[in-house]
């Protein structure tokens, strides 16, 4: 199947709260320009083909593809879209692979480019889909509208991942301090991060458990900001990339896998499991992907990876459930240090989706975050040589996880 | 039997929900059964949901509406091929090229080239009375200097007498604001 691809670069654009100062397709340059300039011999003009992608409605902008073209070298050349809710990201980045595995006629080098500019749009109202989902569900159990209102005051991606957080506590007999531990790693790699959004180096246990409830047991301190800010990422052949940089990254296993009944049924149709922290899409879509890339150990082969966890029970849980360490452990190796900067399989450097969250870009932040680590040209780098990595999506409340696997040399099986 | 949300009043946030429990549906499917299925309300959301939005203009054309406010024109021009844009803009599309903001503006003057026009008969903004008493003629307009267009209202002129390609000029508001709005629209000189 398909000629090798290579990452050949990623860039960010500076993310905040509010990037009043720049426009969506602005915005979108920025990260295009930090993205080429890590490759001198690449202009916008040798890009063959662009795949693109933010949340539907969130901004109120329709097709915004379309209308910020110029803005991405794109004009008078193949583009599409992807859009899939929270994995838009890691969907329009596993797109820009597929592009050029696909070896279509005339088309080497690819461009993909992920952003949301929240500050623009009500990201509620964006939600509202999301809403619909929690409605029909509740209203199967016979729970009235009366109710359900108050209910959804911690509505949307909160909602959903305030009853996998209970889920998963119970599971792992996890406390509140661990959680709030995930958290302040990922702030203080922040700090170290140039285009992140919550930095925050000074950030303590105790400060975090000192901010209020949002919803059982998430705190205010412990959720992800909403965030103004764009990525792309440079696919291109092997033979390309070789000549572009010093460490072209090859993408070795894909997996992108929709398990619809991780949080809700279909249409109200019933809670499809007890257990929303059980996710066996994340384990079905790390089996896929580790096994394109020749992967048996993951606990062993996998120097670094980031996962996509606006919540910090999420962290835990996703690096368990991608085989990344033994059931229940994950917290463990936050009190140990083995996920830190330093520590033995580094995780979220860049501070993660914890710490900075323009929602359709997050998912490409991920695995272009990981690339970088692979050739040593990410912000917060980590100390040890990193070979192998993962980048990893998460998009709710129809469950769907993407996974980039990532490698300094050729690993993939499939033919 | 079909369960449906029916839309009431002003909703706007309805929930349509059907499920068919009747295997003979499956088996025998046809519209008029379809027809035939019972529709019960479950839940009605009353009243409106509020979406608002902003759009940040970004730099570029945050100069060009604030030299609005002096009733002036800017556009800015791509240091390669040389085309003046109005509004003005980041990126020249045509030579994939940056234009730094601290260099190539240009001044330009509030005169320009009626290039092509539309004349509506209904407002799509106002659904009480959406038929116009007078039909406004919507012009693009290339203002002198610039290779782009703008899109403005034509003022003070019968539809018979625009005529493409003729010179107009621009009507500023009283007092400006800064924003699009100051530009009441063009006039045939
Ligand atoms: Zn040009």
């Amino acid at each position: 199947m398909g000629r090798q691809v290579c990452i050949a670069s990623a860039g960010f654009s500076e993310h905040a709260s509010k990037r009043s100062d720049v426009n969506m397709p602005e915005l979108v340059s920025e990260a295009i320009e930090d993205c080429l300039k890590k490759v001198p011999s690449v202009s916008v003009n040798d890009i063959d083909a662009f795949v693109n992608g933010n949340m539907p409605a969130f901004e109120g902008s329709n097709i915004p593809e379309l209308w910020m073209t110029d803005w991405m070298g794109a004009r008078n050349k193949p583009l599409m879209r992807i859009t899939t809710g929270g994995t838009t990201g890691g969907s329009v980045a596993i797109g820009g692979y597929y592009t050029v595995t696909a070896e279509l006629p005339g088309i080497d080098t690819v461009l993909a480019i992920a952003f949301e500019q929240q500050s623009q749009g009500d990201t509620s109202t964006g939600l509202a889909s999301v809403a619909y989902g929690e409605i029909s569900v509740l209203n199967t159990l016979g729970i009235s509208y009366e109710q359900l209102t108050q209910l959804l005051s911690a509505g949307a991606a909160i909602g959903v991942a305030s009853y996998q957080a209970t889920n998963y506590m119970r599971r792992s007999k996890i406390t509140e301090e661990d959680l709030a531990r995930v958290v302040v790693q990922n702030r203080h790699n922040a700090a170290n991060t140039w285009w992140a959004h919550l930095k925050m180096p000074d950030l303590t246990i105790a400060d975090v458990l000192e901010t209020p409830y949002i919803s059982y047991p998430l705190r205010y301190g412990m959720v992800c900001p909403a965030s103004d800010g764009a990525c792309a990422m440079l696919f291109t052949t092997e033979e390309k990339a070789k000549d572009l940089c010093d460490i072209p990254v090859y993408v070795n296993g894909v997996g992108s896998v929709a398990n619809e009944s991780g949080v809700l049924g279909y249409n109200g149709s019933g809670a499809g499991q007890l257990d929303t922290s059980e996710q066996l899409g994340a384990m079905k879509s790390a089996e896929l992907a580790f096994g394109q890339a020749g992967i048996s150990f993951p606990r062993k082969e996998i120097d670094y990876a980031e996962v996509y966890s606006p919540f910090p029970n999420q962290e835990l849980m996703w690096i368990e459930r991608l085989g990344l360490f033994e059931e229940n452990t994950a917290s463990e190796m936050y009190e140990t240090g083995v996920t830190a900067l330093n520590g033995e399989l580094p995780i979220n450097c860049s501070g993660g989706v914890n710490s900075t969250n323009a929602i359709g870009a997050s998912a490409m932040e991920r695995p272009a975050v990981a690339a970088l680590q692979i050739m040593g040209k990410a912000s917060n780098q980590v100390p040890k040589t990193v070979h192998t990595a993962i980048g990893h999506g998460w998009g709710g409340i129809i469950n769907l996880i993407t996974m980039m696997v990532m490698s300094n040399k050729p690993t993939r099986k499939i033919k | 039997m079909s369960v449906k949300i029916k839309e009431r009043e002003s909703e706007v946030f309805k929930i349509i929900n059907t499920t068919n429990h009747n295997i003979n549906h499956y088996k025998n499917y046809n519209q008029k059964k379809f027809k035939i299925m019972t529709e019960k309300i479950v839940v009605a959301n009353k009243g409106l949901v509020r979406a608002e939005f902003a759009f940040w203009v970004g730099r570029y054309m945050d100069k060009f509406f604030d030299a609005f406010e002096n009733k002036k024109i800017l556009g800015n021009k791509c240091p390669k091929c040389g085309d003046v844009f109005v509004p003005p803009r980041k990126i020249c599309g045509k030579c994939n090229i940056m234009i730094p903001f601290d260099q190539n503006w240009v001044d330009l003057p509030d005169t320009g080239t009626l290039k092509n026009y539309t004349i509506t008969y209904y407002k799509i903004n106002d659904r009480a009375s959406r038929k116009v008493k007078k039909p406004q003629i919507i012009g693009m307009v290339q203002i002198d200097g610039s290779n782009t267009a703008i899109i403005y209202r034509l003022l003070d002129i019968e539809p018979e007498e625009v005529k493409i390609e003729m010179k107009v000029k621009v009507v500023w508001e009283d007092k400006t604001k800064g924003d699009p709005s100051d530009i009441k629209g063009f006039v045939k000189i």
